[in-house]
């Protein structure tokens, strides 16, 4: 890691234990932690500290990690990786439409934290210089999503790292950026839930679908003009998703 | 002889119907056969007897007269249709009929009327059943025979016994049709509540049957839907408990796990003795979270209920990708989609609790192979071990089957093969053990293929 600029995490977690041992064990990876014990505190805490990344246990004393999410996720676009010992479909599905990007499940091994951390922040930098695929160089600067169906055409504007509706900006957090920009690149291909998993959040192939499709609703709900009848992000039922330029 | 009994309600129901219409009809049809032949009998044989005495009569008024002859008085007589009347005047016959002579008459009645007696008597002649009725005339010695037939009296008796029979049948088909109809009514409601069993064992929880106003019915319906309410709170209590427990035991342990990480990233700094402690608690460490999450997994399969909502899964890409992730080198042939709908982190443990039983107990992993048939999809895995005895072949599925010991030098914590069959039957399928053509273990799964919803 960069010791001149240590790449700041914020842990909200109500167990001290647990709160420490990750502080201990993050320090010593070179990461810089900053520590709250609730939802409260880390709302407050959040303007100064400005973390790159955030760690959020579900299962708070006060306010919720759900609500945290949420509160945290009005304001920024920072990466959320929820820590919790449930993976039940039910928190988890919940986590992840609160607004985090990815999830691990207690007992977990900092190694697996760290790993994360290190996907997120791959894709958190400018596309173009953290995007080394060949091709990339000559990739068109921004891709037409979709050009009728309404007023403005939606164009995703790939040196801006963003999605422009006419001369506005689409709001999309990182992750849902990089999962636009993957289907957008392959129009008219079937991509399955495990390639976008590996492309997007660098899982394999025992990744967790769930991830994916809660993503794409997400996605949906900010680009599509009726979410409810997808007409660019369309599922292939078996298969994956298909990216159709409207 | 004993009549098999039907083995169903309906059955029963129908026979019962049919047999009892059938019965009911026979008797009604057999005492009214009987009733209206003796009565129409006794009427007929009435009016024949009245006949013959007015003949009787007839015949010796004109006999007193003098210079009569008995075959003109006879010709007078115009007996009406079929009959034939005989009179016998001083040992000598005449007929008013040249068919019918003396030995029409039987002898008792002969005899009967030659002593001065009257006779009744019903013979069968060539031409049907014929009643014979002798008077005798005391005042001119003679005595009068008249033979009427019957036949059109049987034939309608035929006509009735026809008509009484064909109504008992169609009696007893008209109380098949009852019973099947009375039977339909009566099972529905029981083939709906097994409809609605099945479905609530397959995992619609929230299914209750619709209120009734039958008063018959009713007392079912409550306690079934009073018994699914507290089938479902317990299925849901186990389910938080062990969400719970999950929680509470995941917490301290997640501090532990990363604490020792922490310590064996400093390894080398320790002295030989605290390198070999710290070996120790990592190495039960991880045999306590691997411990945690079997019996986790037990709870939750164990509350689980169907597996509508899962997606598909290709079993056999899950498998390559299993053994690629595990770098096994088995070998694993190329083949066509084996849809099976699950969840995949549950697919995964089956498939890495068997090849781990595999490498623990059976020399390593010889063979895999998935495959789809008929419906289902069958995964089989074979070690190159000496293969697991018929009688343990059972056992071995049961949790913590495996010796203390054995157990804490193979590193398995005993409940692999539990989670691998109570995953499979989870998921509406089974596991079972054999042996493979090259003599070693074959642990097979399975499980139902994914159609289309």
């Amino acid at each position: 890691m960069n010791a001149a600029a240590p790449i700041c995490l914020m842990v909200v977690e109500d167990d001290d234990a647990v709160r420490q041992v990750l502080r201990l064990s993050l320090e010593d990876d070179g990461y810089q932690v900053v520590e709250a014990r609730g939802g409260e505190e880390a709302l407050q805490l959040l303007a100064d500290a400005d973390p790159d990344v955030l760690l959020v246990d579900l299962m708070l004393g006060g306010m919720s990690g759900f609500d945290c999410i949420r509160e945290v996720r009005r304001a920024r676009d920072l990466p959320i990786i929820v820590v919790s010992a449930r993976q039940d479909t039910h928190d988890v599905v919940a986590g992840l439409e609160a607004g985090a990007d990815d999830y691990v499940t207690k007992p977990f091994q900092i190694k697996e934290i760290t790993a994360r951390i290190r996907a997120l922040l791959r894709r958190a930098g400018p596309p173009a210089t953290l995007d080394p695929r060949p091709g990339a160089a000559t990739a068109p600067e921004s891709i037409v999503i979709d050009a009728g169906g309404r007023e403005q055409p939606l164009v995703l504007d790939r040196a801006g790292g963003r999605v422009l509706l006419g001369d506005a900006e689409v709001h999309l957090t990182l992750t849902e950026y990089r999962l636009l920009l993957e289907l957008a690149e392959s129009p008219g291909q079937v991509l399955s839930r495990a390639q976008l998993l590996e492309q997007v959040w660098g899982h394999d192939y025992f990744g967790d679908d769930r991830l994916v499709d809660v993503h794409v609703r997400r996605l949906r709900t900010k680009i599509e003009t009726d979410p409810s009848e997808p007409r660019l992000l369309v599922t292939v039922r078996g298969l994956g998703y298909r990216f159709d330029p409207g | 002889m004993r009549w098999p009994a039907p083995r169903s309600l309906r059955g029963r129901t129908v026979l019962f119907f049919g047999a009892g219409s059938f019965a009911v009809a026979a008797i009604l049809a057999g005492s009214t056969a009987v009733l209206t032949r003796d009565y129409l009998m006794d009427q007929r044989l009435e009016s024949v007897q009245r006949r013959a005495s007015v003949d009787a009569r007839v015949v010796a008024a004109r006999l007193d007269t003098a210079g009569a002859q008995v075959d003109d008085i006879l010709a007078g007589l115009n007996p009406f249709g079929g009959s034939a009347v005989l009179v016998r005047h001083h040992d000598r016959w005449y007929s008013s009929s040249l068919d019918v002579g003396p030995s029409a008459i039987p002898a008792q009645v002969s005899a009967l009327a030659g002593d001065g007696r009257p006779a009744l008597q019903v013979v069968q002649t060539g031409a049907g059943p014929t009643a014979v009725v002798a008077i005798p005339m005391p005042t001119v010695n003679g005595q009068l025979f008249e033979l009427a037939s019957l036949q059109e009296l049987a034939g309608t008796l035929r006509a009735l016994t026809v008509v009484l029979l064909l109504g008992t049948a169609i009696a007893a088909g008209a109380g098949v049709l009852l019973g099947l109809w009375f039977s339909h009514r009566l099972i529905d409601p029981l083939d709906r509540l097994a409809a609605a069993s099945a479905e609530i064992a397959g995992g619609r929880l929230s299914l209750r049957l619709p209120a009734t106003d039958d008063r018959d019915l009713e007392p079912l319906v409550g306690s079934f839907n009073r018994m699914v309410d507290a089938l479902a709170a317990r299925i849901e209590t186990d389910a938080r408990f062990a969400s719970d427990v999950s929680h509470e035991l995941r917490t301290p342990l997640t501090t532990l796990v990363a604490a020792v990480d922490l310590l064996r990233g400093r390894r080398d700094g320790l002295g030989a003795g605290q390198q070999i402690a710290l070996d120790l608690v990592s190495t039960e460490l991880d045999r306590f979270r691997r411990l945690l999450d079997d019996l986790i997994e037990l709870a939750r399969l164990d509350a689980a209920t169907g597996t509508a909502d899962s997606p598909e899964v290709d079993l056999r890409r899950l498998v390559a990708e299993v053994l690629r992730a595990r770098g096994e080198t088995a070998f694993l042939a190329a083949g066509v989609q084996c849809l099976v709908r699950a969840d995949k982190r549950r697919l995964e443990r089956i498939v890495v609790n068997l090849l781990d039983n595999a490498r623990r107990h059976g020399g390593g992993v010889s063979g895999v192979e998935v495959s789809g048939r008929e419906g289902q999809i069958r995964l089989a895995v074979d070690d190159a071990g000496p293969g697991v005895p018929p009688e343990e072949r059972e056992r071995v599925f049961a949790r913590f089957a495996t010796a203390g010991a054995r157990r804490g030098s193979s590193g398995g914590t005993g409940l692999g093969l539990a989670i691998v069959r109570d995953t499979a039957v989870h998921l509406g399928g089974t596991a079972w053990c054999t042996s493979s053509p090259q003599g070693g273990a074959r642990f097979v799964v399975r499980l139902p293929e994914a159609r289309e919803s």
